[in-house]
């Protein structure tokens, strides 16, 4: 799997999870989404955990910068 | 399942949102209310506020609800479920506006001490505090004096109780506290349980130091009850609370957000104060009227008999609290009476039901009639069938009664019937309760009458008072409902209309009057009323009726007393009364002569009475009169 099909797998959850059509894409941060406020997160990262099987780790997510970030976090985990 | 990202409680009130349906916001609330996960009340919450965005809110109440929430955890999300769940608790209607503060990550002491934080600025009606669980350890060690740690255990209690008593004094507000879940850390194993030291047992004092020395304005949010009920292990996250500082895990948040809600509800509108039940596969199992007394499931005989006695004990130990408890059964009411009569293995016995109705009319109206008989409205029943049918009916004919719809098995009736959480008592102090004893009354009378053997010691200990009026205009609504309902006691069973009632009250030869009865238990209101026709030196009795709440009190003598009272104002040598048979006023049939009239005639099955002897002393009664008919019109 590469980043960008993480990025690919990634759209459904957001469409779900955010009542607004975002487009995503590996800049895209919580600061372009106005919906996406501190309730919001939990319930995305829930979604993206429960989607991809994975789990963070304390930390991780806070220390991502932008869904790009994400996605190769994503994909260590996956790889693992 | 686990494919499904958000799952399917979300999309229904989507759907009904992008098409601005109406129903949105019922289908908002069914859906919170049956939401269990963080996610689904998120994905509720989020389409709640989308909703608010588009301008597509409905009518929201005049008084806003101010809630503060503070506490040693930061309170985002959590405020926003709360909030979420308090504005959508009202299925119909307006909804509740809820205005928040959320207190600063662990702020929540010097927010109450300090006389200016934003806290007293905000002015809350409520204030919710979850206290920090770091505060709520024993600092010194597992093996120090077991006096030492229960006496630092105490002083954390007292300490936040103090602080509560403060941010209550200052604003008025109620506070509900948080207390403390227990760990659910392996660690120390199980010499937890031998030492005061332990978080866990530690905990478990403070908790019980608050619980029973929390004055009545604070109301408990029960986290420890609320995360054995959950599961201790899933009530905390240890990484959401070093990410973001977050009391529970996400799910939990959950708990205890409907648990804020329910309590917050409960502040404004009191519990339930009664619970209808049916009768046949709700108390025993079978049918009475087809099984008999003998053939019904009730007792230690069968597994089944001891489920219906289990659930008959738990309605006991409601009614032990205040709760009443009524029949409404689709029965004949001989047999149905016969189980509490004779049946060895019942628990509960007639004399625990305040209004029985077992008849084939719909079970609506029966509840109607309940809820005039104890004069409470509707949205004070709770009703409780076996049968979805009956059910359904009362949920579209009375939309304010709760129903309660029993499953197959009678297991699960107690856990059914605490489901709805509806008669959980608040504090043995409060308002609501007092409220609940006033509508004791009539069971008080009854244990008066048991208590004592003399009929005419108990009737002069009732200290009754009535107050005989002609007709009022603004009585007439009542007049004309009690002539057109009542018909046990109505010895004609005429019915008027509105308009017939003010036409009698325009025409002299017409006397009217009506009777209210009180005793030292309270007010019955309006229960009798009396229509009679002035024909020359002859007065006829058309109408005579009364409530059948106020049998055996001699109010038949007094009626009597006012009708002669009223036949020599007018020179009448003769009163008539009638009897008019129907299926429903057997009651009645010897009323006359025992109120010393003859029998004259008999008319088509109708039975015509005389009163000549108009001289004689007037009855007797144990009750004081305080105003008479036409007083004024008469002493004029």
């Amino acid at each position: 799997m590469t980043r960008f099909s993480v990025l690919d797998r990634l759209q459904p959850v957001f469409d779900e999870v955010l009542l607004d059509p975002v487009t995503v894409s590996s800049e895209l941060s919580a600061k372009d989404v106005p919906e996406w406020d501190s309730l919001t997160n939990i319930s995305l990262m829930l979604a993206v955990e429960k989607h991809f099987g994975v789990r963070f780790n304390v930390g991780e997510v806070e220390a991502t910068k932008n869904l790009g970030d994400l996605a190769d976090l994503i994909l260590r985990k996956l790889s693992k | 399942m686990s494919n499904e990202i958000v799952p399917d409680i979300g999309r229904e009130p989507k759907q009904l949102l992008l098409e601005r349906d109406s129903r949105f916001y019922e289908c908002l609330s069914d859906q919170t209310r049956v939401a269990n996960t963080f996610q689904e009340l998120a994905a509720l919450s989020t389409l709640r506020k989308r909703a608010a965005k588009l301008g597509f809110a409905r009518a929201s109440g005049t008084n806003p609800l101010r809630l503060a929430i503070i506490g040693g955890y930061s309170l985002y999300p959590l405020h926003d479920l709360i909030q979420h769940c308090l504005e959508t608790a009202d299925r119909t209607g307006e909804g509740q506006r809820v205005e928040l503060l959320v207190g600063d990550y662990d702020n929540y002491i010097s927010e109450i001490i300090q006389e200016t934080s934003r806290l007293y600025e905000f002015g809350p009606d409520a204030i919710f505090v979850i206290p920090s669980g770091r505060h709520c350890e024993y600092s010194g060690r597992l093996f120090d004096s077991r006096s030492a740690q229960e006496a630092q255990a105490r002083d954390i209690a007292s300490n936040l109780l103090e602080l509560c008593r403060i941010a209550h004094i200052r604003t008025n507000a109620e506070i509900i506290l948080a207390n403390y879940p227990l760990p659910s850390e392996r660690d120390p194993g199980a010499y937890r349980t031998r030492t005061a030291g332990s978080t866990w047992t530690f905990r478990k004092i403070v908790n019980l130091e608050l619980g029973l020395s929390a004055p009545s304005f604070i109301r408990m949010c029960d986290v420890e009850f609320l995360s054995a009920r959950f599961g201790s292990l899933n009530a905390y996250d240890a990484r959401a609370w070093f990410e973001s500082k977050q009391p529970y895990s996400a799910d939990f948040l959950v708990q205890v957000a409907k648990e804020v809600a329910h309590i917050v509800a409960g502040m404004r509108q009191g519990t339930k104060k009664v619970v209808a039940v049916d009768l046949d596969n709700t108390l025993w199992g079978g049918v009475v009227g087809d099984d008999g007394v003998d053939g019904i499931e009730i007792g230690d005989t069968s597994p089944r008999g001891e489920a219906f006695k289990a659930f008959q004990l738990y309605l006991k130990s409601l009614t032990e609290r205040g709760i009443l408890l009524a029949v409404c059964s689709k029965n004949d009411k001989a047999k149905a009476i016969e189980p509490f009569e004779k049946h060895p293995d019942m628990v509960l016995r007639l004399t625990d039901i305040v209004a029985f109705k077992a008849n084939w009319e719909p079970k609506s109206d029966n509840l109607r009639r309940i809820a005039e008989e104890l004069n409470l409205g509707m949205d004070s029943i709770v009703f409780v069938d076996d049968n979805p049918a009956e059910v359904e009916i009362v949920r579209q004919f009375a939309p304010d009664v709760c129903t309660v719809l029993l499953g197959p098995d009678p297991s699960d009736y107690i856990r059914l019937l605490q489901e709805g959480r509806y008669f959980e008592p608040v504090t043995l102090t409060s308002e609501d309760f007092d409220r609940v004893k006033q509508y004791q009354q009539e069971s008080d009378r009854e244990k008066l009458l048991t208590s004592s053997t003399d009929m005419a010691a108990y009737l002069r200990s009732l200290q009754m008072r009535a107050v005989v009026s002609e007709f009022q205009g603004i009585d007439v609504p009542r007049i004309a409902q009690l002539i057109n309902k009542s018909n046990q006691f109505n010895l004609t069973t005429r019915r008027r209309t509105e308009a017939e009632v003010r036409a009698v009250m325009e025409d002299t030869s017409y006397l009217g009057f009506t009777v209210r009865l009180s005793d030292r238990f309270g007010d019955y209101g309006l229960i009798a009323v009396i229509i009679c026709r002035v024909d020359g030196t002859t007065l006829e009795i058309e109408t005579w009726l009364m409530s059948c709440r106020v049998l055996e009190r001699q109010v038949e003598e007094e009626v009597i007393n006012e009708i002669r009272r009223l036949a020599a104002t007018r020179d009448c040598k003769v009163i008539r009364g009638r009897y008019v048979p129907t299926p429903k006023n057997g009651i009645v049939r010897g009323l006359y002569p025992r109120m010393g009239f003859t029998e004259v005639s008999t008319d088509n099955g109708q039975i015509v009475f005389e009163l000549r002897d108009l001289v004689r002393p007037l009855a007797e009664s144990a009750i004081r009169v305080e105003r008479r008919a036409y007083d004024q019109v008469f002493s004029a």
